[in-house]
């Protein structure tokens, strides 16, 4: 048995299909790829997979994350090489890199930052989008609400923006954003936009992911992981 | 259009992967190298689409042709249209993204009746005019197909030709005549046996209803003869089966193991329009099954045929398939099963089965109404195979009947809801501890009568009637372990009415068209009203249509199209049905 993490991009063929729709379209390459994949048990076996966090739909990214169990000793490169001959355009897996044996199933639950480069259309020019992040950094509290999600809540969306800074693109502006991600609470880029009062089909070009990371530990509350990760064991 | 201008518009959409490119195992041919181009249309959505056996086989035997090409375009939701439409962009195909009005030949598969309007809505999304007589030179050839062609009169307006049967044993032919102006492609199309081109035929109509004969202008074939593949094991199959990004209504591997149905139940148009029943062997299916998941992934892979377990070496299949795929994580499904014990011995070889539980269609509540049907399927072979499921472990029943058939009285409709009572008891009894996970799901639909059956002429309940007998199900199938669900009687009228037109309800589903009808399946869609409307504004009577008993002596609007049985057989098995109700 051996564990195996890959990084991977999306691109332009394949914003548009979503996270679910990206398991799917590995779990059936890996299976075309004739891995010697570990299953899980009962009645519907499947692959056992895990993933990192999910990408908003109709972004593109460089370092999206899986890992996945085989039942035979391979090397990374095999398993890298063999599942890129089987992935449609728009998915190629980028870096594969094995997990030492007394690791337990990789749940990418310590990931909570999240880079992206948002390319804006030239409807919108440098200073007046300066200004418009200048105000949103200077602001205490950045109280959105969310009605899609159930229960419907409001969130401070201010800590959660960890940088936030206008950069010269090859091809127009691009906003540079890190943002708090994971099973904690994180935010959307797309609510970031919101907030800076652009509109996302008349602003924006495209959303690219370009870092999923870790904080350091003394950024973190002391305990706050390890109690969630207790309490979702007990579930 | 331009790339660009399309990605803006899937910004906007929902599910924008459903217009997406570039799914493994698509095809993507040179253009110009190709003779003949042919788009692909299937009249709903993609998911639904994507689900359909046929159009994979056509997609696969065209594109394995080295001259020719094929595309594919499901009908935009509704999101999507809007967006065509404020956009002024035309409806393009899915590979190469080019507007369907740039390819030779459109091809539209008919699956049931309630697509039709969305056929005109796509041709018009593509800038090309619905009506054949409105197109020139300059439109592309629009053929159409399916077991809609049983009966192509409804829709004999807005094709140039029909092709009556199974595809891939013409269709090759059909794009060889799809050259040239329009006047000569349509006299070659004509000469090809089972094509039907509904502008060298006139209807005289001999009353109200689809009474009255459709004959050749000048010396057209008639009848059209349905063409039939004669050998299935030998037929092309794709095992490169496309792999959906989306979850589609079956994403899974179909293996059509079987073609056609010897049981000859007497409402199954699909039993008279797919004879003979044939079958693919034992080794070509375990090959097909290998490759197809080989090139797929795909974990599942599902054995159609109309009754999968009346295929001769079924138990053999099974067995070899669960051997080879299980250690895999592949499940094999059965979606159509008798209800017997030997289906039930069968199902339990399937793992992933249990899932779902077991289907069986007793179609009506007694044994008399059965053998009127001739449904082969007494109450003690559905209630030995509900016992052989309880004792296997499964809880799930699911059971299809129809109401407004054809001899039925209101102790019929009562021995229904009595049916599912005595079963619920039994199951109870049989599970004992376990009894609290029973469930027994019923789905009524109302008889619809179908052209080329023995029960063709009889007409559909009104649709009150229909009602009233839902009402009289709801009332005592109350218990929390039946699930009752039901088709709007209204839904089953206009599925009969089409399904039994003449050529004089193309401009009614034109009209109900332009009033804005589409996606006619999809409850959150159908408005009955704008059909009412359509059906006035034209002059004519749904119910003349629909529900009306046609003379067992007059000539009807499909009789120019032959398939399965002759019409004196068909005469006869009527007779018998209602006369003595005896098989």
């Amino acid at each position: 048995m051996a564990q195996f993490v890959c990084r991977y991009r999306k691109g332009d063929e394949l914003r548009w299909i979503s996270h679910l729709d990206v398991k799917r379209t590995l779990e059936r390459a890996l299976r075309r790829a004739g891995l010697p994949l570990a299953l899980t048990q009962g009645h519907n076996p499947h692959p056992k997979l895990s993933f990192g966090p999910p990408l908003p739909l109709g972004a593109t990214s460089d370092v999206e994350l899986f890992a996945l169990h085989v039942t035979e000793a391979m090397d990374a490169d095999q398993v890298k090489q063999r599942l890129n001959e089987q992935l449609p355009a728009g998915l190629q897996v980028t870096e594969v890199w094995s997990l030492p044996a007394y690791r337990k199933k990789e749940t990418f639950g310590n990931i909570d930052l999240a880079g992206y480069e948002v390319a804006l259309t030239d409807s919108i020019g440098r200073e007046d989008l300066q200004r418009r992040v200048d105000q949103l950094l200077a602001s205490p509290q950045l109280i959105v609400h969310r009605g899609g999600e159930r229960p419907e809540r409001t969130v401070d969306l201010r800590p959660l923006i960890h940088r936030l800074e206008v950069v010269e693109g090859d091809d127009g502006l691009v906003l540079r954003m890190r943002l708090r991600t994971g099973s904690h609470g994180g935010a959307r880029p797309q609510e970031v936009i919101a907030l800076l009062g652009l509109d996302e089909h008349e602003h924006v070009k495209r959303y690219h992911r370009t870092e999923l990371s870790t904080r350091p530990s003394e950024d973190r509350r002391p305990g706050a992981a390890r109690g969630k990760r207790w309490r979702r064991q007990r579930r | 259009m331009q790339i660009s201008q399309f990605e803006a518009l899937l910004a906007r959409v929902n599910k924008p992967a459903r217009y997406i490119d570039g799914e493994w195992n698509a095809v993507h041919k040179d253009w110009e190298a190709a003779r003949v181009r042919l788009a692909l249309l299937y009249p709903d959505v993609y998911e639904v689409g994507m689900s359909h056996l046929g159009l994979q086989i056509l997609y696969h035997v065209v594109n394995s042709h080295p001259d020719y090409l094929a595309e594919r375009c499901y009908a935009p939701w509704t999101d999507m249209e809007a967006e065509l439409r404020r956009a002024g962009a035309p409806l393009t195909s899915l590979e190469s993204r080019r507007p369907l009005s740039d390819f030779d030949v459109i091809g539209i598969t008919l699956p049931y009746e309630l697509t039709y309007t969305n056929a005109l809505n796509m041709l018009d999304l593509a800038g090309i005019p619905p009506r054949a007589a409105d197109r020139t030179d300059d439109h592309p050839l629009v053929i159409g197909g399916g077991p809609g062609a049983a009966n192509p009169e409804p829709m004999a307006d807005f094709f140039d030709a029909i092709l009556v049967g199974e595809g891939e044993e013409a269709l090759l032919e059909i794009l060889e005549a799809s050259h040239g102006g329009r006047a000569e492609a349509l006299a070659r199309l004509a000469a090809i046996p089972g094509v039907y081109v509904p502008s060298r035929y006139q209807y005289s109509p001999a009353g109200a209803g689809p009474v009255g004969a459709v004959t050749p202008v000048n010396g057209a074939q008639c009848p059209i003869t349905r063409r039939y593949v004669a050998d299935l094991d030998a037929a092309p199959f794709p095992t490169r089966q496309l792999v959906p990004y989306l979850d589609t209504v079956h994403s899974r591997v179909t293996l059509e193991i079987m073609r056609g149905c010897a049981r000859g139940c007497r409402f199954c148009q699909a039993g008279a329009f797919y004879r003979p029943r044939r079958e693919r062997k034992l080794d070509t299916l375990l090959r097909q099954a290998e490759e197809a998941v080989a090139a797929t992934g795909f974990d599942e892979i599902s054995l159609l045929a109309f009754t999968s377990v009346d295929h001769s070496q079924i138990e053999e299949l099974v067995t070899g398939l669960t051997r080879r795929l299980g250690a895999r994580g592949v499940g094999v499904a059965l979606p159509s099963l008798r209800a017997d014990a030997f289906s039930v011995a069968i199902a339990n070889q399937i793992r992933q089965v249990r899932k779902s539980g077991l289907t069986f269609a007793p179609e009506a509540g007694t044994d008399r109404l059965r053998a009127v049907l001739r449904k082969q399927m007494s109450e003690e072979e559905l209630f030995a195979a509900a016992d052989a499921a309880f004792s296997s472990g499964w809880f799930r029943l699911k059971l299809y009947f129809m109401i407004g058939l054809p001899t039925e009285t209101e102790e019929d409709v009562e021995a229904i809801a009595d049916l599912v009572q005595r079963l619920l008891a039994f199951g109870r009894g049989a599970l004992g501890p376990r009894r609290g996970r029973l469930q027994i799901s019923v789905s009524v639909a109302g008889f619809v009568p179908k052209p080329h059956t023995p029960f063709q002429w009889m007409g559909q309940d009104e649709t009150e009637a229909l009602a009233e007998k839902q009402r009289l199900l709801q009332q005592t199938l109350r218990a929390r372990a039946v699930k009752l669900s039901w088709t709007d009687p209204a839904v089953s009228a206009l599925e009969a009415a089409i399904s039994r037109g003449d050529r004089r309800l193309g401009a009614v589903i034109h009209r109900a068209w332009q009033l804005g009808a589409k996606f006619d399946s999809w409850g959150e869609h159908f408005q009955f009203a704008l059909w009412e409307q359509a059906f006035s504004e034209c002059g004519l009577r749904l119910s003349d249509y629909a529900n009306q008993d046609l003379p067992l002596d007059a000539a009807l609007a499909w009789d120019h199209i032959a398939c399965g049985l002759g019409k004196s057989a068909l005469r006869a098995e009527a007779e018998r049905a209602l006369g003595r109700g005896e098989a």
